[in-house]
């Protein structure tokens, strides 16, 4: 996805008081990950779900947080969303990188990417794909589900092998 | 010392400071031996205690923020204890009850007998307290002060010879309870 758009997105979400960006790095979403590092709202951790349980802290103290991560580790982290996210209802935007949407992508990625909507529709997370020219519904959809106490994810999609 | 007679010890210098207690026989013995509203017991997500206690202490830079884990929840989310050290939270105070057993799976053993958790917190910018019988607990505790995190205190637990009962309140009950103690 364009640069300026990841860039947009990352700031409009904080404008709209989007506090807390944690996660796992994925080349999918690198500018809007980077746009964070340099605004110094984003943290890295070691695993994805470890991001989770950081977000959910956040949004335990009333701090609304997006988690960040490749759908390898959503699929990493479907028991953390089931048994915590989903069970305690605490509300987290998840941005996630889709590997494996064209057919000709690296191997290791072929597989989650083939069942990657099956579980969304399975955890009853609701979902939007990101394009250019959507990216401010977009927002503005999460921002709403936040305010609303529901979880929800918005997806990237590779479209190009790099 | 088992960790009935820990939680009671420890109770006294917590008071009313937010508590994460990770799942299993933790929550249920601080259920059982101190229940509160600031309380937030982990019903399920084994080894993300001390990741939402570090999202809770960044956020509430003014209290003191507990975290109660165990050897083998800590074992299974170790990289946590990198990502404290990097953002290194004042105000957390990270206690692991070491039975070197996941007991309420049967009582199978972890690894925390062959290696050193105190000497891997260190190493990730931990300052590190052990208590190994209540007498040392009691002189442990009486250290860890405001403003010196984050800390780690590994306290050696006996084996639980009878646990009491399960946590009654729903889900969101404990979050939304948690939630108002800390606003």
């Amino acid at each position: 996805m364009n640069e300026n758009i990841q860039r947009k997105v990352f700031n409009n979400l904080l404008e709209n008081r989007i506090e807390n960006f944690i996660g796992v790095p994925d080349s999918t979403l690198k500018n809007f990950i980077d746009e964070g590092i340099k605004k110094k709202k984003v943290i890295i951790t070691t695993r994805e779900e470890e991001a989770i349980g950081i977000a959910c802290g956040m949004q335990l103290s009333n701090s609304p947080s997006l988690v960040f991560m490749q759908n390898a580790g959503f699929a990493n982290s479907i028991s953390t969303i089931a048994s915590l996210v989903d069970l305690y209802e605490i509300p987290l935007i998840f941005l996630i990188g889709w590997r494996g949407y064209l057919k000709t992508d690296a191997p290791e990625h072929l597989k989650i990417g083939k069942i990657q909507n099956k579980l969304l529709k399975a955890l009853d997370l609701q979902t939007k794909i990101l394009k250019e020219e959507n990216w401010k519904t977009c927002c503005e959809w999460a921002i709403k589900k936040n305010k609303k106490n529901e979880s929800c994810a918005i997806i990237v999609r590779r479209l190009k092998n790099e | 010392m088992n960790r009935k007679d820990a939680i009671q010890v420890i109770a006294k210098y917590i008071k009313d400071d937010p508590i994460i207690s990770a799942n299993g026989f933790i929550s249920r013995e601080l259920f059982n031996a101190y229940e509160k509203n600031s309380n937030f017991y982990m019903i399920g997500s084994m080894g993300l205690a001390s990741s939402i206690g570090l999202g809770v202490s960044l956020k509430n830079p003014k209290k003191l923020i507990y975290v109660f884990d165990g050897d083998g929840n800590i074992l299974m989310n170790l990289g946590s204890m990198t990502t404290i050290g990097k953002l290194k939270p004042k105000n957390l105070v990270h206690i692991i009850f070491d039975n070197q057993i996941h007991e309420s799976t049967g009582g199978q053993y972890t690894n925390s007998k062959n290696i050193d958790l105190e000497k891997i917190a260190k190493c990730v910018n931990y300052k590190t307290f052990v208590a190994k019988n209540k007498k040392e607990l009691e002189r442990e505790i009486r250290k860890i002060k405001f403003g010196e995190g984050p800390i780690l205190l590994k306290i050696k637990i006996s084996k639980t010879t009878k646990i009491g009962k399960r946590i009654d309140i729903e889900p969101t009950k404990i979050k939304s309870r948690f939630q108002e103690s800390i606003m």
